[in-house]
């Protein structure tokens, strides 16, 4: 019955309580447990992954991967879980406290704020603030404070080094990033989420039974593929993954952390591909719309065939080098964005005259 | 290009039937003492303070561009060390070069000014022998700790003395942790424990950013006194396990090719045909197995973690395994080759075993293609990996550099076809050289070697099928105690799978050697990698590192 509904979440929350006239109090409430129940999905979603990386990766390398706990190896994960909690929790001297505890929340906390305004489809979205997509990306770069904590504080040269790293590719790629999806801002006429899905569900050609609806990334693919490039740098994966680039500098930023803050940093990581891939979804595919199946199965759908694109080229592909990966930036993404940007523009007021839009 | 009359070519002593002992001897002047005959090659006994000028002269103008070996040892009436010299052009032109030194004061002058290989093998002879070189830029211990007491290699070693080694007095590699405060550059300990490092190596690296100042590679953590260990063992049975463990990585059978070389050599064992083919295919498989796990092991260091083309390595790899142990017993540690032979004939049924090979040579350049499919053809690998690396080629015969590294710099050396062995003058092959000396040549070197080892096994396999079945003898007849001449000196090499893997003996009458001393291909090779990697990127020095294919057991020994 929830799922039916298509009043913000809060608000149906608030229904089913009784509240009747919402308060500030009530409002609240609701809204807390709102976002309780988003956030348990998500990281129910993220521990999903222990187990489906194992498994993806291994398809893409010619090997087999867990299967030995549990049906298809399904119960390492709460294995995976007690083992990586049990750990001693180690804290080397002359770490820089608390910003070296404070790291790993600042990196899972950004992606789960982002997570308040995506729409999983049947209402699942905490708010729909105007400004959705500005708040969406201005959260998701906190991120990079966490890392450059993270890098600081370990007192770790490779910490330091990867976390120079992450923060020399996160504003380098920022840029590009949110351009691309101010382009489709411009077709949508809004920054509100909800808008941006609801434009593109308008139909895009009819060939005769099928609709292909004006999904943004069927109306400007070159800003799909801009986008897909600048999100996997972003999220740090192959061929932009040296922050981490275990062969040159062991872990990176993460490598003085173990226990609950691995877990935390690691598992930040995770929700911070999902919701690139949340983002994608949203800004390019049509968020949680879809035939025959309901919404939040479309949006699950869209999150993990991202999810799959970053295994996949993590794969296949080799890393940049460091300089290479801000030369692309700097001076191929960048250009591209910005091209693509003004390029919009001019069409988007061209059909604004002509009437089309 | 200067117009002035052309110097005299390197050519001294170059005659039509070999090399004239007497006008080197001439050249050498007055800095020569004496003259010895060793096995493989006549010996110049020369002054040791003139070390340098002698090596000078006879690198510049007669040709000996390619300092193979240093070997020290001591009698009981003096130190000695051993240059091995041969030409890259061609190495069957060998000349040792003996410096004698007083027990009293072993000290002699260095040959770094002339080779920059004599560097580590000169601080290795320190290090174990304890003769002591003047000039070097650089005499600490190499592969002990600094701490150690005494020489190990040397007569008068005690050792039951206790090698005790506080933690203060030990140069803790974390002690020194601000080393050029004052600069904007970083010091940085990669290894011993480092995902990149292929073992435990330790690289001192200094960084400007993300660029490489210098880096000084410090080795010595997986020495096990493997030349000790063959000292103590017999020639005829005991020494060959050993060579298995110095490459370990599946490259056994050519190491221990090595040893049977050089001791077949010195005590004149003849190798049947049969079995010579056999070791040649043997041989053939372990530099696949061993070229496959050396491309995977890069890709891992450019690509990241466990990667696709990592896990088809290690997949293909498995196959050439699987093949030598049907063939051995074993798939790491063979054991297989015995003087004089091979252990046992090929398995039965042997129709089994071609068929296998056979279908392992068949699926072999669809695999090679999926490898050139996922790197070599790779934008973002080519990226990576052309002009990164740089070893120019002087440089790499200056370092003594051999195998795949220098092949990857347009050297062309191998050893199986200018000096060969075995069965590899009989068969149809080519040396695969690339002039790009970068990272990617190199891979590009081993890839190819791959399909070349290919040609030479499908061969092998199909002489090895013809062949009569009554004239099949594995091995010739060998004592059961072999005691070489006392005083028979001899260095034998082979083209193992990182390049020249050598060995010296010298016999003093008994049943085990007096002296082994064992070239590695990695320690020369390794030597290079400040040369490739200052001035470049932290990443390219991984990758470079990646390239050298090193294996610490075989650095260490």
């Amino acid at each position: 019955m929830l799922l039916q509904s298509q009043t913000p979440l809060p608000d149906a929350i608030g229904g089913l309580l009784g509240f009747g006239e919402m308060g500030p109090g009530e409002t609240f409430v609701a809204a807390f447990i709102g976002a309780a129940l988003i956030l348990t999905f998500m990281l129910t979603n993220a521990a999903l992954v222990i187990w489906a990386k194992r498994k993806i990766t291994a398809a893409f390398t010619d090997r087999v991967a867990v299967n030995r706990v549990g049906p298809a190896g399904l119960l390492i994960i709460p294995a995976d879980a007690v083992r990586l909690l049990s750990k001693e929790l180690i804290i080397p001297e002359n770490v820089d406290r608390p910003a070296f505890d404070v790291a790993p929340l600042v990196l899972a906390l950004s992606a789960l704020l982002g997570f308040a305004v995506i729409p999983f489809g049947n209402g699942l979205q905490i708010a729909d603030p105007e400004a959705g997509l500005a708040y969406l990306f201005a959260v998701a770069s906190i991120a990079s404070l966490g890392l450059v904590m993270a890098g600081y504080a370990s007192n770790n040269k490779y910490s330091f080094l990867g976390g120079l790293r992450a923060l020399a590719q996160n504003i380098a790629y920022e840029i590009p990033l949110v351009l691309t999806a101010a382009s489709v801002v411009l077709f949508a006429g809004s920054l509100q989420i909800s808008t941006i899905v609801a434009e593109q569900a308008q139909p895009l050609v009819s060939l005769g039974p099928v609709t292909i609806p004006q999904w943004y990334a069927f109306v400007n693919p070159f800003a799909f593929v801009l986008f897909l490039a600048a999100n996997m740098a972003e999220v740090g994966r192959n061929p932009f993954d040296v922050p981490e680039a275990p062969t040159e500098i062991v872990a990176g930023w993460q490598t003085e952390y173990s226990s609950v803050y691995f877990v935390l940093a690691y598992l930040g990581e995770f929700l911070h591909i999902f919701l690139g891939g949340a983002i994608v979804a949203v800004v390019f595919l049509g968020g949680p719309a879809g035939p025959v199946l309901p919404g939040i199965v479309w949006m699950l759908i869209k999150i993990w065939a991202v999810f799959l694109l970053t295994q996949w080229t993590r794969s296949a592909l080799p890393r940049v080098r460091i300089d290479q990966l801000i030369e692309i930036g700097w001076k191929g993404m960048l250009v591209l964005s910005f091209a693509n940007l003004l390029l919009t523009a001019v069409i988007v007021g061209v059909l604004a005259q002509g009437g089309v839009l | 290009m200067s117009l002035e009359e052309p110097s005299p070519g390197p050519d001294v002593g170059l005659t039509e039937e070999g090399l004239d002992h007497d006008a080197l001897a001439d050249l050498v002047g007055d800095a020569l003492l004496g003259r010895e005959s060793h096995r493989n090659a006549e010996a110049l006994v020369v002054h040791p303070d003139r070390v340098a000028e002698a090596l000078g002269k006879l690198r510049t103008e007669a040709g000996f561009d390619h300092l193979a070996c240093v070997t020290a040892q001591q009698y009981e009436d003096r130190y000695e060390s051993i240059y091995h010299l041969r030409k890259y052009d061609d190495p069957t032109q060998e000349l040792s070069v003996v410096v004698p030194t007083s027990v009293d004061d072993p000290r002699s002058q260095s040959a770094d000014s002339v080779f920059r290989t004599a560097d580590w093998h000169e601080r290795e002879a320190y290090d174990l022998v304890g003769i002591e070189y003047d000039d070097h830029p650089d005499l600490r211990r190499i592969l002990l700790p600094e701490t150690w007491v005494g020489h190990p290699l040397s007569l008068g070693y005690d050792d039951e003395s206790p090698q005790i080694v506080t933690l203060r007095e030990h140069a803790n590699p974390l002690a020194d942790d601000h080393r050029a405060d004052e600069g904007d550059t970083m010091f940085v300990n990669i290894g011993p424990h480092h995902p990149a490092t292929h073992g435990v190596l330790h690289l001192k690296t200094t960084l400007d950013g993300e660029n490489v100042a210098s880096v000084e590679p410090d080795i010595g953590y997986l020495h096990r006194c493997e030349e000790q260990m063959c000292e103590q063992s017999t020639y005829r049975h005991q020494i060959m396990p050993y060579p298995d463990r110095w490459d370990y990585i599946s490259a056994g059978i050519l190491n221990e090719w090595a040893y049977a070389r050089a001791a077949e050599d010195m005590a004149d064992l003849d190798v049947p045909d049969y079995a010579q083919v056999i070791r040649t295919m043997s041989a053939e498989l372990c530099r696949i197995a061993s070229h496959m796990l050396a491309v995977a092991t890069f890709a891992l260091d450019v690509y990241g973690d466990f990667t696709a083309i990592f896990m088809y390595g290690v997949r293909d790899r498995e196959i050439a395994q699987d093949i030598l142990e049907d063939l051995t017993g074993q798939r790491l540690m063979f054991n297989y080759l015995r003087l004089g032979g091979v252990a046992w004939d090929l398995p039965e049924p042997r129709e089994e075993f071609f068929e296998k090979t056979r279908d392992f040579l068949e699926d072999l350049p669809a695999k090679l293609e999926e490898y050139h499919n996922l790197l070599s053809s790779n934008e973002i690998f080519q990226l990576r990996c052309v002009d990164t690396g740089y070893l120019d080629p002087e440089v790499a015969k200056n370092y003594g550099a051999t195998g795949p590294v220098a092949r990857g710099s347009g050297v062309d050396y191998d050893l199986r076809r200018d000096d060969p062995y075995g069965w590899y003058d009989k068969l149809d092959w080519d040396v695969v050289t690339e002039d790009g000396c970068d990272n990617y040549s190199r891979v590009l070197v081993r890839l190819q070697e791959v399909e070349e080892s290919a040609k030479i096994i499908e061969q092998c396999v199909d002489i090895l099928e013809d062949w009569p079945e009554d004239e099949r003898t594995i091995q010739s007849n060998v004592p059961r105690t072999l005691r070489p001449d006392e005083d028979a000196e001899i260095y034998r090499s082979v083209e193992a799978a990182k390049g020249e893997l050598g060995i010296y003996m010298r016999s003093d009458g008994t049943d085990k050697p007096a002296r082994f001393k064992i070239r590695s291909p990695c320690f020369s090779n390794l030597q290079t990698l400040p040369e490739m990697s200052t001035g470049e990127y932290i990443p390219d020095m991984i990758a470079s590192l990646g390239s050298l294919d090193i294996v610490l057991g075989e650095v260490d020994r």
